[in-house]
């Protein structure tokens, strides 16, 4: 397929995974998954625990070898040139003595750490530390903050390659139900201001119908995609999750009840 | 034979012990001058990374090194540094590359090279008892031509510090968010893993190998206590191994102390060690 012909099909597009599968030591973790992400929407990966949900986003960022296609067609050239990434739980050495603002400037400064955090460097983390309303945490050791902090720390870490695609692997681990809810608010927010697409694995189906325009229902196979109102339905619920989904189900979507403030729940979506 | 007198009037002058005035004590002085900071700097990444049995695994390559210089003949001042770059590229490679767990990879190897080198050891007795040096080491022996080497060795060193000190770091705290944000990770697992395997080869030139992974994991662990930021730790790494490196030299040398230099060197930066973990405690409570 040439270029033009590869946009025409990807106009609306994001991502487009096409009959991908990931084996691992003669066990399918992904088996011919075909699914696509929504150019500006937020697209949620859903599916129990070993579903193959993180597999998905690590195929997507090369992490891992798969057999099939993924094509990545962000912008309109057809091409995902800055990805940003939030990984699902960040394992690292906390008594490693880095600082927040060193952290978000070591990927990108050249200077080397050792003359300091130059001045224009320190703005530009302040800023972005700003945009997830973490300023206070610019002078805090990286190994003593919490999760609910790290993860808005890893935000703005994602945010400050000026993603065309925010991949975020359960951004809701770790943190309390309030928390999560700020985070998410934070994210449609923070959508609309830049223009990115997001893509986040999440087994939390409150989250989900909040929070996504659409969504992949995962177990190994896509049992479902769509906007969430067609995709969470308690067939393909039970389907995924196998039982008791029906009552979670019910729990989180009562019939248009729902309490949610972020833009892609409205009615009229057109994200 | 390279001209370094200027440098060792300078040394003389800036440290009047009587000790210094001999010249092979001189160019041991300039050795770990050189050699300190960079153990030190490269320890600090060791440390991030978790490589301190990597380093190990190649300090222990240099008996099956020296080995190879006597089967083909060459000279072991040759054979051992490369050899130690080979085992600290293959490693790393096979790592990368492999399922099985890192220390389990760096195991096999350590196995193989200790088994090589004792292999050929044991074909000769006399030759047994030179490989006693490489044990504890001997900066009092170093020669012009390593000095020479080490300060080549020391500028390649810096310049790859300079570029790439802060994504080391990047790469220490998460390859994974580090490949995702466009670092180009893989590429600096080689040259640092070459890099190291150089730096620790000389490193046992000068303190042996049962203390090589000490000159590199003791400061660095003592910066780790006293600094607060990434920048802090690498000047605190500095001057703990350098520090250490001339009292232990110094002290060495005294008609009191008498002792192997190497060790007094390690034991000088395991004080400074045991200061920072009171500091750090001390820290911690006034924190808290």
């Amino acid at each position: 397929m040439n270029k033009p012909d590869l946009l025409d099909k990807y106009a609306d597009t994001a991502v487009s995974f096409e009959s991908v599968t990931v084996e691992r030591e003669g066990i399918l973790i992904l088996d011919n998954v075909t699914a696509m992400v929504p150019r500006g929407g937020c697209t949620a990966i859903i599916g129990p625990n070993g579903a193959g949900k993180t597999t998905m986003l690590l195929a997507l960022l090369g992490e891992i070898q798969y057999k099939g296609f993924i094509h990545a067609t962000c912008n309109i050239n057809g091409r995902c040139s800055r990805i940003g990434y939030v990984p699902q739980r960040l394992t690292f050495d906390r008594g490693m003595p880095v600082t927040v603002t060193e952290f978000l400037a070591m990927g990108i400064q050249k200077k080397p750490l050792w003359f300091g955090v130059r001045n224009d460097m320190q703005k530009r983390s302040l800023a972005h530390l700003a945009s997830v309303k973490s300023e206070h945490l610019a002078k805090r050791k990286l190994g003593a903050l919490s999760g609910g902090e790290m993860q808005r720390v890893l935000l703005a870490l994602a945010l400050q390659q000026e993603p065309e695609l925010l991949v975020l692997d359960e951004p809701a681990s770790g943190v309390d139900f309030q928390g999560e809810y700020i985070f998410c608010e934070l994210l449609d927010g923070l959508r609309k201001e830049k223009g990115f697409t997001q893509l986040m694995v999440s087994h939390d189906l409150a989250t989900v119908t909040h929070h996504a325009t659409h969504v992949i229902c995962l177990n190994h196979k896509v049992a479902a995609q769509g906007p969430p109102r067609q995709a969470l339905t308690n067939e393909n619920l039970t389907a995924i999750f196998g039982m008791h989904m029906g009552m979670v189900d019910s729990r989180s979507m009562p019939d248009g009840s729902a309490i949610c403030s972020g833009p892609c729940c409205s009615k009229d979506q057109d994200a | 034979m390279p001209d370094l007198s200027t440098i060792y009037q300078i040394i003389s002058y800036i440290l009047p012990f009587e000790c210094l005035k001999a010249g092979f004590m001189q160019q041991a002085m300039i050795g770990l001058i050189l050699l300190a900071p960079m153990a030190a700097v490269m320890g600090v990444q060791v440390v991030n990374f978790r490589m301190a049995f990597f380093s190990d695994a190649i300090s222990h390559s240099a008996f099956a090194g020296v080995a190879l210089g006597l089967i083909f003949s060459v000279s072991p001042h040759w054979t051992m540094p490369l050899f130690g770059l080979l085992v600290g590229l293959a490693i790393m490679a096979v790592q990368r590359k492999s399922t099985l767990s890192s220390d389990t990879v760096i195991g096999v190897f350590f196995s193989a090279v200790i088994a090589f080198g004792l292999a050929v050891v044991s074909r000769d007795r006399s030759v047994a008892r030179d490989m006693q040096r490489f044990l504890y080491g001997d900066i009092l022996t170093i020669s012009n031509n390593d000095i020479l080497f080490l300060l080549i060795l020391f500028i390649a060193l810096l310049i790859f510090q300079i570029l790439s000190y802060n994504r080391l770091l990047y790469i220490g705290i998460n390859p994974t968010l580090a490949k995702a944000h466009s670092i180009r990770v893989a590429t600096y697992q080689y040259y640092f893993a070459g890099l190291l395997s150089l730096i620790v080869m000389f490193s046992v030139w000068a303190v042996g190998v049962l203390l090589v992974t000490a000159m590199l994991i003791v400061p660095a662990a003592a910066a780790r206590n006293f600094a607060r930021s990434a920048g802090a730790m690498f000047w605190w790494a500095l001057l703990v191994s350098l520090t250490s490196a001339i009292t232990g030299l110094i002290i060495s040398a005294q008609d009191w102390a008498n002792t192997a230099t190497g060790a007094t060197i390690i034991l000088v930066a395991c004080l400074w060690f045991m200061i920072s973990v009171i500091f750090s405690f001390i820290r911690r409570d006034s924190v808290s």
